[in-house]
């Protein structure tokens, strides 16, 4: 049974703004991600997979401040919610129960 | 610039929710770019596009501004199937709301059209034509359009608030010779200086328009008049000749846009009323033949004006005894539709006509909406279960008030673009009944396009709110008990609304046949005169320099027309019949036969003929003779019309043969012996008496009329044609048949004839249509009754005349309504013609006849279809 669906980049968002904390707003997450994993983030990308994961309620958000930076514009902070940790956790789990089911021959065959 | 559009793209399709948060993002993206480059803002752009995504866009149903959406869903559906279900109710209606508003949309562009005259110069509202009043012992006499020549400069220097004036003079035709080509030009004016100051038109070349008619000799030309001339060459300082009047030279100093049709003073060429400072300062107070119009300061009362305006003997020195004259104020804009002077420059519009014109366009209008009125009440019954059944599950009074207007506004929206569709095909006709370019592209008619769809909205609501509250009260247990019949209130008001149709129908009917009927009878009416294969035209006029010479040629030219067999006789005039009102000229003078009348005052129309004219034109005489060429005390002798007589007073016509008749009240000015008297004939319009018109003798008139023979008139016309141009081969001939000339004075009329004509027959369509779809409902309904009545015995006639006795109730009455009505105005409208018909109460009955036998009909066809039926199927279900 398909308990969470969390999306291959869901998924590093999701680690992301987890790993930001109170800091994760639309900015800041497309930087981290962009230094931490070298990969291009559109602005589109992170924040559909954002509001997808909100509407699941694997995040909840929060107006912040507004500065003048932004046009006048709030930013809006991501939290991680308990929900969506256990779905990042359920997702590890799911990895390393395949990886200890995976039987050496494929390491060998990879290997040879 | 690019950032901006990428902003507002995304502020367009964004999720309000995430809007802001979205827009800062990116704000704050762009800011670290740290550059305005154009790569910067494409890249703001690009990232904008990349964000339109299904998650992030804004939901098209969630989230608007009602949250009813679903049940206007429901109403259009519903809506939609009502109208494919009663195909006949919904074809009725938005045909007849189409013709309707079609027909009102077309009207009003004309009425529109008419009422724009003389409006698009800066200062118009501040432009007043200076008129001249007589004053008979202080009632006012015939109003003329003209003034004095001093007037205005002098009015200019006495009256503060008018502050400009200008002089023009209109010519009957002017005849050019431009490079080797000769032209005639109907339409030409004088003018002075002064006249693009009131008359702002746009100058196209030449400099400062308060110098172009500064200097004699001076020519302005319009547009298409310097290209028809010049071609592609640069027309300005080019040379024109004019060779009638003047024989001289002009030069041209301008050219201007072309004189559009709305203005009352229209003309294609403008030449310098300098060019003959010597006539118009020789006409001075003396005679007045010249248009001059008034630019008063801004915000001037204009009653107040009139009030301290200054008598006219102040300006002229004369003695105020000595003068009838008086002046007179006529806005500018007002002359078109108001002004009915006597020579004004060109025949005018109608107040009335336009009146009438878009009181028959409401009519139809509302008519096509008493249709929709009409029959959506009636077949509520149709609808009542369908109200009961919302209403119990729960829908309130408003909402269904809404869904009933929403399907008045769809009927009327679909009845919109048939109506556009019926206009952009009917539009050339319409042009052409009104004899107008009025309408040019309907698509390209923006105003028209708004109009239309403005008028559908308020037609939507207007006809739409009394079904929409009449079906919304439908009380939910009695209707869904089935015990539901339509209430007598509103069958009373369907019965008025009937009513007002059929007199409506009725009082265009009989205004169709009215005019008709006057139309008829101007164009067959013994005008007095003889007027068929006679010829008329005009022939080149004398300067002071050739005019015994010319008099000679003219003579040749009369003898040669006379040597065919086809020309039985030639007459000179300088009127011809079938003319404008102001083709002749006036004295405003007094007159009196010596020793046999006092001397009295009234205009005293004047025109000059040789002894070939009264022949040619077949005018009669009652006593006394035709002038005689070989008797040289003709010269001062005096031929007057019975009209003259009869305003002097004199009744016994051999009496005052051979006395003398004197004008003006110096008893040592011109004296006429009085040798004939003919007959009264219609020189113009049957709209006006025959004038009070004196005629003497004059072998230099400039009009030549001639009589051919009927059976050879072609032969005639060759060998005019051919005499003409070895006479006078400078000035192109042009001539017309003088039936012809009085068929175009009535031109006027016949078109209002029809204009209403087709009108009123698209007005009782469109009833007729309404009473079809009624008397089908009303049949229907009463299916159970005839079924009953059937059985009991009653024949089908008898069944027939159940239904017609309420119909003949209702004839009745919009009788008693439309008759009074259509005898009050179209009497009025006869009263308009000196010579009109009697009231034809034939054509009322018949009309009456019309109306009543197109409800016979629909009415007999649709309770036929019932009656023939069998009982049995109607009685079956209950």
């Amino acid at each position: 049974m398909k308990k969470y669906q969390l999306g291959e980049f869901e998924e590093i968002v999701l680690l992301t703004v987890g790993v930001l904390y109170d800091q994760a707003y639309g900015v800041a997450i497309k930087a981290d991600i962009e230094s931490r994993l070298e990969r291009k983030v559109s602005v589109g990308a992170l924040q559909s997979a954002l509001r997808r994961m909100e509407t699941k309620g694997f995040v909840e958000s929060k107006s912040g401040e507004a500065t003048a930076k932004r046009g006048g514009k709030p930013k809006r902070f991501f939290y991680m919610t308990s929900f969506g940790r256990a779905a990042l956790e359920y997702n590890r789990q799911v990895r390393a129960e395949l990886w200890n089911a995976m039987p050496d021959m494929t390491i060998e065959m990879k290997f040879s | 610039m690019i950032k901006k559009i990428a902003d507002r793209i995304l502020k367009s399709y964004c999720h309000p929710d995430y809007y802001p948060d979205i827009q800062g993002d990116l704000d704050e993206l762009y800011f670290d770019r740290k550059n305005n480059s154009t790569v910067a803002q494409f890249r703001h752009l690009f990232e904008v596009i990349k964000l339109f995504r299904p998650a992030l866009i804004r939901p098209f149903y969630k989230n608007s501004l009602y949250n009813s959406t679903g049940m206007f869903k429901n109403y259009f559906k519903i809506s939609f199937r009502n109208l494919i279900k009663q195909k006949a109710f919904s074809i009725i209606n938005i045909i007849g709301l189409a013709v309707g508003l079609s027909a009102f949309l077309m009207i009003n562009q004309y009425v529109m059209f008419e009422k724009s005259y003389d409006r698009f110069f800066s200062d118009s509202d501040r432009l007043y034509r200076l008129t001249t009043d007589q004053v008979l012992d202080g009632a006012i006499g015939t109003r003329d359009a003209m003034s004095f020549a001093p007037s205005g400069p002098a009015l200019v220097d006495r009256v503060p608030e008018v502050i400009n004036s200008t002089l023009t003079y209109q010519f009957n035709e002017l005849v050019l010779r431009v490079e080797d080509r000769s032209v005639k030009e109907t339409k030409a004016i004088a003018a002075d200086s002064n006249y693009f100051d009131l008359f702002d038109y746009k100058i196209l070349a030449g400099g400062d328009p308060n110098q172009m008619l500064k200097e004699p000799f001076s020519i302005v030309l319009t547009e298409s008049r310097a290209k028809a001339y010049f071609g592609d060459q640069d027309p300005v300082g080019q040379a024109i000749k004019i060779l009638s009047g003047f024989n001289q030279s002009f030069k041209v100093t301008g050219v201007m846009q072309d004189v559009p049709e709305q203005t009352h003073y229209k003309f294609d060429v403008l030449v310098s009323i300098s060019s003959f400072q010597e006539d118009v300062d020789e006409d001075g107070w003396n005679s007045f033949n010249y248009y001059t119009y008034l630019k008063l300061a801004p915000n001037t009362d204009i009653d107040e004006l009139r009030g301290k305006f200054p008598r006219m003997f102040e300006l002229s020195g004369e003695e105020e005894s000595d003068s009838n004259l008086e002046f007179n104020l006529q806005k500018v804009e007002d002359i078109h539709l108001y002004s009915d002077f006597t020579y004004e420059p060109e025949a005018h519009g109608s107040a009335n006509t336009v009146l009438f014109l878009n009181i028959i366009s409401i009519l139809i209008l509302i008519i096509a909406w008493v249709n929709y009125i009409n029959l959506s009440t009636a077949k509520a019954i149709d609808r009542a279960r369908e109200v009961g059944v919302r209403k119990a599950i729960g829908a309130n009074k408003m909402q269904l008030i809404i869904q009933f207007l929403f399907e008045s506004f769809m009927l009327n929206l679909l009845a919109v673009v048939l109506a556009i569709v019926m206009a952009q095909l009917s539009y050339s006709y319409f042009n052409h009944l009104v004899g107008k370019e009025v309408i040019e592209n309907i698509w390209l008619n923006q105003l028209f396009l708004v109009k239309i769809f403005a008028f559908a909205f308020i037609g939507a609501i207007v006809s739409g709110l009394y079904p929409a509250f009449v079906l919304s009260s439908f009380r939910t247990v009695v209707v869904l008990k089935g015990r539901f019949r339509n209430s007598a209130k509103g069958i009373l008001l369907r019965k008025g609304l009937v009513v007002v149709q059929f007199s409506v129908s009725l009082v265009l009917l009989a205004a169709t046949f009215v005019v008709n009927r006057q139309v008829n009878f101007m164009q067959s009416v013994d005008k007095g005169i003889d007027m068929d294969f006679v010829v008329g035209m005009s022939r080149p006029g004398y300067s002071s320099g050739n005019r015994e010479a010319m008099r000679i040629k003219f003579e040749q030219f009369k003898q040669r027309l006379l040597d065919h067999h086809a020309v039985e006789n030639v007459g000179f005039t300088n009127s011809l019949p079938g003319g404008d009102l102001s083709d002749i000229s006036s004295t405003t003078g007094e007159v009196q036969i010596i020793g046999k009348t006092d001397l009295m005052e009234g205009t005293t129309y004047m025109q000059w003929c040789d002894d070939g004219y009264f022949d040619a034109v077949g005018i009669r005489m009652i006593a006394g003779r035709n002038f005689d060429a070989e008797m040289v005390s003709d010269s001062a002798a005096i031929i007057v019309n019975e009209s003259f007589l009869k305003r002097l007073g004199v009744n016994d016509y051999e009496s005052v043969l051979n006395e003398k008749i004197q004008f003006g009240e110096n008893d040592d000015g011109h004296k006429y012996r009085l040798i004939g008297i003919m007959k009264d004939y219609n020189r113009t319009s049957l709209k006006n008496r025959v004038e009070p018109t004196s005629t003497f003798y004059n072998t230099y008139a400039n009009r030549v009329v001639v009589r051919l023979t009927p059976s050879s008139y072609q032969e005639g016309l060759a060998h005019l044609e051919e005499t003409y141009k070895s006479y006078f081969p400078n000035t192109p001939l042009e001539y017309d048949f003088l039936d012809e000339r009085f068929n175009n004075l009535f031109q006027e009329d016949q078109q209002f004839g029809n204009v209403i004509a087709t009108f009123s027959l698209l007005a009782v369509i469109v009833a007729s249509l309404g009473l079809f779809g009624l008397s089908a409902f009303m049949a229907i309904n009463r299916a159970k009754e005839v079924g009953i009545r059937k059985v009991l015995g009653a024949t089908i006639p008898q069944i027939l005349s159940i239904f017609y006795r309420e119909f003949i109730i209702l004839i009745a009455l919009s009788s008693l309504i439309g008759i009074p009505l259509v005898y009050y105005t179209m009497d009025g409208w006869l009263n308009n013609y000196a010579y009109r018909v009697d009231f034809p109460w034939i054509f009322v009955g018949a009309s009456l006849l019309v109306v009543g036998a197109s409800a016979f009909i629909t009415v007999g066809y649709q309770t036929i279809r019932v009656a023939v039926k069998n009982p049995s199927e109607t009685l079956r279900c209950e």
